[in-house]
């Protein structure tokens, strides 16, 4: 009989953590929660949560590693691993051949490209900039009167308008006085994630396009936003099950090679 | 084994400004002349021929950019901006140090800053040519080089002539010889220098002459020998070695070799007007015409204000198969565009011809983006060590 390697991979970004838990390599649990303002605790209780799912105690647990912005802050974990290389993991073990994964985060957003054999050739992020991040849509959708689930509804079968600003506060003035020219607030909310998929796509054309991209982070929740990135990439975006969690998943994957390595 | 001994054993340990400062306040006090320099084009046989001593200018705080941003547009490079932030608030000791300055039109935003500084002290702003494989390159830096030498003379009362120049170019091959040896101790794998230890001896190296820096060098040499001997090496064992390229680097801006370092990375070669690039210079002897030997060589520095600048695409591949990076990282300060355009075919080259991973980071001095860099080096690290996608799924 195999001992069980019970590994875990937490994921701590700036709005939402998660954790996933492998035993002996094979996903068995995982955990989103908010972030809120306790990186950290946030961590503790994502992890805690995927367990006690699962029915571990946290002895069983052989190794963990710490991925996303709050990856230094957590003392549970025994590595950290950038969220680069965990997407990149991640997405490979959801989707074993693809070369391109585009992340879009709470706060920021990143394209990774990978070899045939999944190693990371080049990557890219857009941070320190709101526009073509998670904040972004949030911040749009209170404009429009819904959530970012319901900008995505609005916009899923518009004509964009164009929204020209690059930066989140221009745009957010802008959107303002298209809905006072009476713009149809679905072609707004279609032209916002037009817009961040613009931005998304000339960070696809500077790392390398594929045919296929796996589209990971909260926002691929987002169907509209899937279906600007496709217009704007000409790629076909692949949207896993649970997009949310690749970067903890790909942390778990990391932990279990490295607790095999270990042992 | 970690280094035991530093280099230097003096009362300056960790403020290699303040040994310069003291190197340079000891020459003035003792009747020596100083001419400040912002800049690798200016000529530094001229300063040594006329006996005087070169002094490079403060260029590298962010404390002084607030000041400057009163003046200055803020989406300048943080170099220019803290130069002369330096000047206005009168903060810059070696600026004090220096009678007259040497400038040079390398960028727009340095040359137009110039002209801001330009009452202050007497100062000499050098045309430079830009397109090095001119045939009329050579002959207008000659020019500029004789017109600076007449600036020269006149401010300081004194003739500097021909045989004087000639003996200050034998003395600078001497002198980056030396450099040379000295950092064949970065290229050893593992490395026995520190970033820190290089730019230390660095900051001397440019304002002494070969007997000075022959002094200071041997005692250092005996040190490193006994490094070698000792198995003793900077970094942790099998640390990924990086090759840092691009833009002048020191003081608030080394926090890209902080990062490099506390992302689990050595740093073994310096590619900048900061680190190494001016130690590869070396000027033709003996040709009956020292000056225009002078320009022919100080227009083959590669730098990016130059167009094509060949000669950093054949200096990059040279220094990579010279230190053996794993890595090579390109710092461009914000709002640098010729060294920014000149990033993507480094890249192209890093990556194609050399197989190494390649990142650009840009930064400017302030610490508001660690949190940022930090994440591109240790992924980029990450790529180096084999953290990528690998094993069983």
């Amino acid at each position: 009989m195999v001992r069980p390697l019970i590994t875990a991979g937490v994921d701590i970004g700036s709005l939402s953590t998660e954790a996933v838990v492998l035993d002996n390599g094979r996903m068995v649990c995982y955990s989103i929660c908010d972030t809120g303002s306790f990186p950290r605790r946030a961590g503790e209780r994502a992890l805690e949560e995927a367990l006690s799912r699962a029915g571990y105690s946290h002895e069983a647990l052989s190794y963990t590693v710490a991925t996303g912005y709050g990856r230094n802050l957590v003392s549970f974990a025994n590595k950290t691993v950038t969220e680069i290389s965990c997407h990149a993991r991640g997405a490979r073990i959801v989707d074993p051949s693809i070369e391109l994964v585009i992340d879009i985060g709470g706060q920021d957003s990143k394209v990774i490209l990978l070899d045939p054999e999944g190693t990371i050739l080049e990557f890219t992020l857009n941070d320190r900039c709101a526009a073509g991040t998670g904040r972004f849509l949030e911040k749009m959708a209170t404009i429009l009167g819904t959530d970012v689930e319901g900008l995505s509804r609005m916009g899923l079968s518009s004509d964009p308008v164009t929204i020209s600003s690059t930066c989140a506060v221009f745009a957010e003035s802008e959107a303002i006085s298209l809905l006072a020219s009476e713009i149809p607030a679905g072609r707004i909310a279609a032209g916002i994630h037009q817009s961040v998929a613009d931005r998304i796509s000339s960070m696809v054309r500077r790392v390398g396009v594929r045919s296929r991209a796996l589209f990971c982070g909260g926002v691929a929740k987002s169907g509209a936003m899937k279906q600007a990135l496709e217009k704007s990439t000409a790629m076909s975006i692949i949207v896993p099950d649970q997009p949310q969690i690749i970067g903890a998943l790909g942390a778990a994957f990391h932990s279990y090679d490295f607790a095999v390595k270990n042992s | 084994m970690p280094i035991t001994e530093p280099l230097f054993n003096d009362q300056f340990a960790g403020a290699p400004t303040k040994r310069l400062l003291d190197f340079l306040l000891r020459k003035r006090q003792s009747g020596v002349r100083g001419v400040g320099l912002y800049c690798s084009y200016a000529p530094f046989e001229l300063i040594r021929a006329m006996g005087a001593v070169p002094i490079t200018l403060c260029a590298y705080s962010n404390k002084t950019i607030a000041a400057a941003e009163a003046v200055l547009p803020s989406n300048l490079c943080p170099l220019i901006k803290s130069s002369y932030g330096f000047i206005t608030t009168q903060t810059c000791p070696f600026f004090e140090l220096s009678e007259a300055v040497i400038a040079e039109t390398t960028c727009d935003g340095k040359k137009k800053m110039f002209e801001l500084i330009s009452n202050i002290k007497p100062m000499h702003v050098m045309d430079l040519p830009q397109m090095p494989d001119e045939p009329e390159a050579v002959e207008s830096w000659t020019r500029m080089i004789r017109k600076a030498q007449r600036f020269l003379e006149k401010t300081f009362s004194c003739g500097i002539d021909d045989d004087a120049i000639e003996e200050r170019i034998r003395e600078t091959n001497a002198r980056n010889r030396m450099m040379s040896d000295f950092f064949d101790y970065a290229a050893r794998v593992p490395a026995v220098l520190s970033w820190s230890e290089m730019y230390d001896v660095i900051a001397l190296a440019n304002v002494m002459s070969a007997e000075e820096l022959s002094a200071m060098l041997n005692p250092i040499f005996a040190t490193l020998r006994s490094r070698c001997d000792r198995g003793e090496f900077h970094g942790v064992p099998g640390a990924p070695r990086v090759l840092v390229s691009g833009c002048p680097i020191n003081g608030d801006s080394a926090k890209v070799f902080r990062l490099i370092e506390e992302a689990g990375g050595t740093v073994v070669a310096l590619d900048s007007c900061s680190g190494m690039k001016l130690f590869s210079l070396r000027i033709d002897e003996a040709t009956g015409d020292p000056v225009t030997a002078l320009a022919k060589a100080y227009l083959t520095i590669p730098c990016s204000c130059m167009t094509p600048n060949v000669r950093r695409f054949q200096a990059i591949s040279v220094l990579i198969e010279r230190y053996k990076p794993d890595a090579v990282v390109d710092v461009i300060l914000q709002a640098c565009h010729s060294y920014n355009i000149e990033s993507h075919r480094i890249r192209e080259q890093v990556k194609s011809r050399h197989s190494l991973p390649f990142l650009k980071i840009e930064t400017d001095y302030s610490d508001s983006d660690t949190g940022r860099i930090r994440l591109r080096l240790e992924a980029l690290l990450e790529q180096v060590s084999g953290t990528g996608p690998s094993g069983p799924a």
